[in-house]
Formats: structure tokens, sequence, C-alpha cells
């Protein structure tokens, strides 16, 4: 356990001193999704004035709320849209022919995985905790039944968000092609989520696609905790389904790993693609 | 002439040979989405219905086709951009900048000739995500067929205005990605893609009355509004001067650009 967490440690260092204090992580990670984040707000606010709108859901007759609403759900995309972007670094260890050199090593392939998603994650701590200040600055926006429902909703966010993670890490093992990772897992992500629009609005297809990704629950129960009152009762469906969604991602990642690792055994295809 | 014609011609080829699937499919899934989520938002929040500011802003109540041209003209100007704006500094990065140097060829001419090819791919890519529209229910309508040809004579001379600075910006800092997306992702809040421009704070609103697009974007409503009764030829001749002068400083700065390029490989 102890060299797992070592070299989960010194993954998530190189990673770090990869990637931080690079321009594109401020970029990428506040000023795109602030731009992003006002874009959506005032595209759907024509629909939420119209007359029929508080009715069916009250969040649209405030304005202070719905941009809470939207806030919380772009936080927790680029969250998940930082662990994207780490898998696509990761790639780029195959590219610079490093990738080998790892898996020659004797570390535990699986740490390695972690190791570089949590890297990401910590380093975009600070933009959880410019979120919380920015909210707790409008103070009547936010709702918690109690302040152990902020270690709910972190803890929500955080452990899928790293699951998620290891799990596009472990399918980079197969292909270099990490450019499908942006194409498929960026806008249609945010849309089947329910980032920028309340579930029930969704179609019933939709959000069972949405259920298969740990974002969508995630989100559900951050909104919940620190906008609805909601407390460890009221989420315990979406946290029991986060719960297995984690440990499927886990599963599914370290069988990709031995899997992967079989295959380019045989065909050497660490080196030559 | 022989200059715009021949860049026509490779870029074709390129196209044809390697086309770059993965960028389609991602500017095509923001756009649809985009629509998605509007059309959604419509029918499930709004009821079929817009708020009384909307229609005072735009003159018409018709939000799903406001959405809907807005995401096609927002599609038009990335992938515009992406091929205008990127071009020599993918040459850069190719390693074919310096032999673009070498031949007498002008700026002007060669970036036409990108921006003729890159018209053709990005109509067959506007027509797939109005098709697409259409598929979910969005019913556009033309009423004003020249306005909406000035619209994109409009929006191509706004997109290639911005564009030259901006390949003179990407040269100078060796970097593409950074730029393309802060322009984008500020263009989509700033220009009244997918919303009247009028939402906006004073000091945005001011921003975005700066770019060009901003000025095509209302000749394009003018053009596909229904309702909307609006003399387009106002904007339609400060987007040209405005698209002009982006051009004529894009063009200045081009050269000092390309020094700073070519000094940086040489160093590399």
């Amino acid at each position: 356990m102890s060299h797992a967490l070592r070299v989960v440690a010194a993954e998530a260092l190189k990673q770090h001193r990869r990637l931080f204090g690079q321009p594109l992580v401020l970029f990428s990670m506040l000023l795109w999704p602030l731009l992003t984040l006002a874009a959506t707000y005032y595209t759907v606010l024509p629909v939420m004035e119209s007359a029929a709108a508080p009715q069916r859901w009250p969040v649209a007759a405030d304005p202070r709320r719905l941009l809470a609403f939207l806030a919380a759900g772009a936080l927790a995309y680029t969250f998940f849209f930082s662990l994207v972007q780490s898998a696509w670094h990761f790639s780029f260890e195959r590219v610079s022919g490093t990738l080998e050199a790892l898996f020659l090593s004797p570390a535990s392939r699986m740490a390695l995985v972690i190791g570089n998603g949590a890297a990401a994650l910590t380093q975009n701590a600070w933009l959880f905790g410019c979120f919380a200040v920015a909210a707790a600055t409008a103070a009547d926006v936010l709702d918690v039944a109690h302040p152990g429902m902020y270690v709910v909703a972190a803890v929500a966010l955080l452990v899928p968000a790293v699951a998620w993670g290891a799990f596009l890490n472990s399918l980079l093992i197969f292909s270099r092609d990490s450019a499908f990772l942006y194409t498929l897992l960026d806008d249609p992500l945010w849309f089947v989520a329910g980032v920028r629009l309340p579930l029930f609005a969704l179609p019933v297809w939709i959000k069972v696609v949405g259920l298969a990704f740990p974002l969508t629950s995630s989100l559900v129960v951050l909104r919940g905790a620190l906008l609805d009152r909601a407390d460890l009762g009221d989420l315990v469906v979406p946290l029991g389904w986060l719960a297995l969604l984690t440990v499927g991602l886990f599963g599914g990642a370290s069988a990709l790993l031995r899997l992967g690792e079989a295959r380019v055994q045989r065909t050497g295809g660490l080196q030559v693609f | 002439m022989s200059v715009m014609g021949a860049t026509f011609v490779r870029n074709w080829r390129i196209t044809v040979r390697a086309y770059p699937w993965t960028y389609f499919v991602g500017t095509l899934a923001t756009g649809v989405l985009t629509i998605g989520v509007s059309m959604l938002a419509y029918r499930a929040i709004g009821g079929g219905r817009v708020g009384a500011s909307f229609t005072a802003a735009t003159g018409s109540a018709d939000y799903l086709g406001y959405v809907t041209i807005g995401a096609a003209a927002l599609t038009f100007t990335t992938r515009m951009v992406l091929w205008v704006a990127k071009a020599q500094i993918t040459e850069y990065r190719e390693g074919t900048l310096e032999s673009q140097l070498l031949t007498p060829a002008r700026r002007l001419p060669y970036l036409l000739g990108v921006t003729a090819q890159a018209l053709s791919t990005t109509a067959v890519e506007i027509t797939v995500l109005v098709a697409v529209a259409g598929v979910l229910g969005v019913r556009l309508s033309v009423p004003e067929p020249l306005t909406l040809l000035a619209a994109t004579v409009a929006a191509t001379v706004a997109v290639v205005g911005m564009s030259v600075p901006l390949s003179a910006l990407m040269l100078a800092a060796g970097e593409a990605h950074i730029t393309q997306n802060t322009l984008f992702t500020a263009m989509a809040l700033l220009c009244g893609f997918t919303f009247p421009t009028s939402y906006l704070p004073q000091a945005a609103r001011w921003l975005g009355e700066a770019l060009p697009v901003t000025w095509a974007l209302r000749v394009l409503r003018a053009a596909t509004l229904p309702g909307a009764d609006v003399d387009p030829w106002p904007a339609f001749a400060v987007c040209l001067l405005l698209g002009g002068a982006y051009l004529l400083v894009g063009l200045s700065i081009l050269k000092p650009a390309e020094r700073r390029a070519l000094h940086r490989s040489a160093r590399a």
C-alpha cells in the first residue's frame, strides 16, 4: 500500500510540475468557463422570463438562483473536464515515448492513473475555493442544511471525478487518438448531465444516458446540498448510485489497464502506436 | 489571382485527403447541442413562450429560429477563423512557413485563397447543421433573400478581417489553442449570437460593438427574423468598414509577426 501511495504522490508531483502556473490552466479552468457560463445564462434567460416558467421551475423566477444553478453546473463540469484534459496530457506520454518507460517500471498501473487524475483535481481546488467565496458573498443564494453538507458536496464531486479520470486514462492505453476524448466528452457530456438544464426538462432517453456518467449524479448532490437545503437522507439515492459508479469505474479502469498491457506486450503497440 | 487559385486548389487537396473530422464533429455538436438546450428549455420550462424582454429586443417571438440562426452563424465564424487565422501558424508548425516567405506571393491573395476554400467546406457544414435543426423541428424562414446574401458577404469580410490580426498574434506568440478558444468564448458572449446584445451590461456591449461580427449578425437578423423590421444597410456598411480596418491592421503587423516566428524557429 505504501508503495502505491508513493507512486500516486510521485505521479501527482510530476503532473503538478508540468501543469501548474501554465497560462493554459488559468484560461481553460477559469476564463473560458466564466464566459461560457455568462453566455448560457443570457441564452436561456428569454425562456425563464416567460409567464409559464415559474410554475414549471421555481428557480426560473429568480435570476440569482438561476445563475447559482448554472454556476454549480459549470463548476462541476469544469472539474470533470479537467480530468478529460489530464487524460489528454497522459496521451503525450505515448507521443514522447515515456509511456513505455512507465510500463517498464514496477509502479502499480492503477496508482499511476489515479495519481495523474488526482493531480489535476488538487490543482483545481482553488477553483472550488473561488466558487465558494463567490457564493458566500451572494449569501442568500446558498441554502445549506448544516456545515457537514459542504463536505458531502466536495466528496461527491472529488471521488467520482478521480475514478472518472482513472477510467479515461486507462482508455488511452489502447489508442493514441485522444481527440475523440475532446469530441465525445466535451459538449455531449454537459448536455446529457444536466449542466445547463434541470433534469426534468430532458427527455427520458437522455436522462438514462446521463445516469451512466458520474457527473450527472455528482451535480444532483452538489446542487441539492448547496442550493436546495437537502440533507444526507434526501440525497441517499444519488449518493448510492455515485458510489456504485465509482466502484464500477475503478474496476473498469483496472480491467482495461490489465487487458491493454497484455495487448501491447503482444503487439508492441506502446512504441509503434 | 494565381496565388489565390493555387492556394485554393492546394487546400482542397489537403481537405479531400485528410478531412479534420474531429473538428467537424466538435463544432457541429456545439451548434446542435446549443439548439437542443434552447429547445428543451423553451418547451419544458417556458411552455413554448418567451419573456417580453426578448420580443422587445428582437421584434420577434421566434426564439428557436433566433437561436438556430445564431448557432449556425457561430459555427460559420469558428470554422472560418480556424481555417483563415490558423493558416499561417499551421505552415509554421509543418515547416513550410519559410518556403512561403521565400516565394514572391503576397499575403492577401494567399489568405483570400484560404478563405475561398474555407467558404466552400463551411457551406457544407452549415447546411448539415441547419438540416439537423430542421429534423429537430425548427422552422426557419428567409423573408429577405437579398439581405441574406449581403449578410454572408458581411460575415465573410468580418471573419477575414478579424482572422488576419489573429494570425499575426498566433505567429508572434507561437501558440493557437489559448488564443482561438478565448476568442470563441468571448465572441459567443459579446456578439449576440444566441441572445440579443441588449441583455449584456453596458461595458460588455461596447466591446461587442467593436467586433465586426456583431454588425454582420445584425444584417443576418434583418434577413432571417420574421417581423424584425430593420434597415440592414447601415449595419452592412459599418461591418465592411470595421472588417476593412481590422484587415489593414492585421496586414501591417503580419510582417513583424512572421519575423518573430522565424527568429524563434532559428533559435530552436
